[in-house]
């Protein structure tokens, strides 16, 4: 009898390991091909950026060591600081454009028949190539384009807006392209807001914007903290949009709407005559995550706020 | 507070019209003269070579990328390895790092392998891309599905491995053709990569190949009816795949932010 005991006692201690031991296996077979292949292509290139910056190099012969010279190089450049404003423009001016834009839809939406299929509409650039909307954006914008035709229309005068303000074309269009995704994630947001919420501010006398301010403000505040982040990262990505305002497969735009994104390119690989200035661009490149991880880091900070349970 | 709520619904109109005008203008132009349009777009612009090989490059690696994905998405969603809280993460962070960022090692880790100009270097880089936010849309999915049906299984017997593919991945359906379809406009779309790692026109996708068509434009005058063209045939499958699952789209493009 103690015998039979001692047996199955082992037993039951020997299949505890071997099942945590199958586990694990299982979760590396699972895991690990997404693992390699992310690591190999995605953080390799990540962390090794890191390391071309501190270097000057072609791709093809040795590297030389530069220590930081290309990034205080970077900030004496010209071209890489318009770049850099350019960027910062779109990320925060853009990103509150975007935002007080995607609210008064919102707003507007709210009592609408149909918002549904309006929602879908306001939706669908972003399922559109970026270069496209960037076509369609130019053509509207072009000398005798419908803008002008509309500004001619009233009286006004028609500029030239494809070569004297095209960066704010550019703009305009980000705004444009973007706006839908934001007043969709809102949407949802304000959606799960109950109705009785509104009603009762109504019957306390609150016009729209209070309750606008006092409710769907303060309900929706984690998924706007969100979607700024969102919008952070996605404004630093911004690459196809304002290149194909280039026109061409081998001509870059002009140096005055590039950001950091056009910027690397034209350092690199774009152009007729490519500079392939690895080092100098991935000092670039650096600054752009950090500007990412800056970024994030502050909104994060900056929104942050108890969460209202409802 | 009338007039402001009259001036966004304004503003919201002339939105709609502008997209509309987008829409229906490509379509609008049928009946006339476009079909000739879209024979030279096809031919003498290479949108034919250009459609076929982005067909054929989005089709496998937006499949090969939920094959690789969705195993990892099942072992971080639904496991209580220390291991998976941490590997989420380390995938979720890839999110927030902007493709040009990385292009440049790329490119020489690329050109090291030859697999530059070449078609299947640039599958193995759209897959990559595309990982981090897929195992992340994924891990999501999979971690929301109920567990009993998994308790069941493991109570009959049956292996980890055996469970995901014979129970979870038929449960998990409609998240993998979720993540195939934005996989497959996203990459349909895609442009930088293309024209980084992409020189020869034989090998050039659809975003290429209309990039090409305007800086011939320059040279050649401009052709706005071969150039619609050539945007719609970029366009339309788009727009039908978005017609066919709007929702499903909308609904997985935007589900990081919306709880």
């Amino acid at each position: 009898m103690a015998v039979l005991i001692r047996e199955h006692t082992t037993v039951h201690r020997g299949q505890g390991p071997t099942i945590t031991r199958q586990r694990r296996r299982a979760f590396l077979i699972l895991a690990l091909p997404a693992v390699i292949l992310y690591t190999i292509f995605f953080v390799g290139p990540t962390l090794a950026s890191f390391w071309v910056s501190l270097h000057a190099w072609d791709g093809v012969t040795e590297m030389r060591w530069r220590g930081l010279d290309n990034f205080t190089l970077l900030f004496e450049d010209e071209v890489f600081l318009a770049a850099f404003r350019n960027t910062l423009a779109i990320l925060l001016a853009g990103g509150l454009l975007v935002f007080m834009l995607s609210f008064a839809l919102l707003l507007g939406m709210r009592a609408m028949a149909g918002r549904r299929f309006a929602r879908s509409v306001v939706f669908f650039p972003n399922i559109i190539a970026p270069i496209v909307l960037s076509v369609l954006w130019g053509f509207l914008f072009s000398t005798d384009g419908l803008v002008n035709a509309a500004l001619g229309g009233v009286g006004l005068d028609a500029p030239n807006w494809l070569g004297d303000h095209l960066f704010l074309v550019i703009f305009l269009g980000l705004i444009w392209t973007n706006t839908g995704f934001y007043v969709t994630i809102l949407m949802a947001a304000t959606d799960r807001i109950p109705r009785y919420f509104y009603e009762a501010a109504e019957l306390d006398g609150a016009g729209p914007l209070q309750q606008f301010r006092h409710i769907t403000m303060p309900l929706s505040w984690d998924v706007v903290s969100t979607a700024a982040v969102i919008w952070t990262i996605s404004s630093l990505k911004v690459f196809d949009f304002i290149y194909a305002f280039g026109g061409t497969s081998n001509d870059l735009p002009p140096i005055h709407t590039w950001n950091t994104a056009v910027f690397i390119y034209g350092q690199t690989f774009g152009g007729r005559v490519p500079a392939y200035s690895f080092g100098y661009a991935s000092a670039s490149a650096v600054i752009t995550l950090v500007s990412v991880i800056v970024f994030v880091l502050l909104l994060r900070r900056v929104m942050r706020r108890d969460p209202i349970q409802f | 507070m009338v007039a402001v709520n009259l001036a966004v619904l304004a503003w919201m109109l002339i939105t709609s019209v502008r997209e509309h005008r987008e829409i229906f203008a490509t379509p609008f132009d049928w009946p006339g003269f476009a079909w000739g349009n879209y024979a030279e777009a096809w031919q003498s612009a290479d949108f034919g070579v250009a459609a076929a090989n982005s067909l054929i490059l989005v089709a496998t690696a937006a499949v090969a990328v939920v094959i690789v994905a969705a195993p990892a998405g099942y072992a971080l969603g639904r496991s209580v390895e220390r291991a998976a809280a941490s590997l989420t993460l380390y995938f979720a962070l890839g999110i927030g790092v902007p493709v040009q960022v990385i292009v440049i090692p790329l490119f020489v880790l690329m050109e090291r392998l030859s697999l530059v100009n070449n078609l299947f270097g640039l599958f193995l880089l759209y897959v990559a891309v595309s990982l981090p936010f897929t195992v992340f849309l994924l891990t999501g999915y999979f971690a929301s599905l109920p567990g009993e049906l998994e308790e069941a299984a493991a109570i009959d017997g049956a292996s980890r491995l055996r469970t995901f593919w014979t129970i979870m991945l038929p449960l998990a359906r409609s998240g993998l053709i979720t993540a195939f379809t934005l996989n497959a406009i996203g990459l349909w779309n895609e442009a930088f990569l293309a024209l980084v790692f992409v020189q020869s026109t034989d090998k050039q996708t659809l975003p290429l190949a209309l990039l090409g068509f305007l800086a011939k434009q320059q040279y050649s005058g401009a052709d706005y009816g071969v150039l619609f063209a050539g945007v719609a045939i970029l366009v339309l499958p788009m727009l039908l795949l978005y017609v066919w699952l709007g929702r499903r789209i909308i609904e997985g493009m935007t589900l990081g932010a919306g709880k």
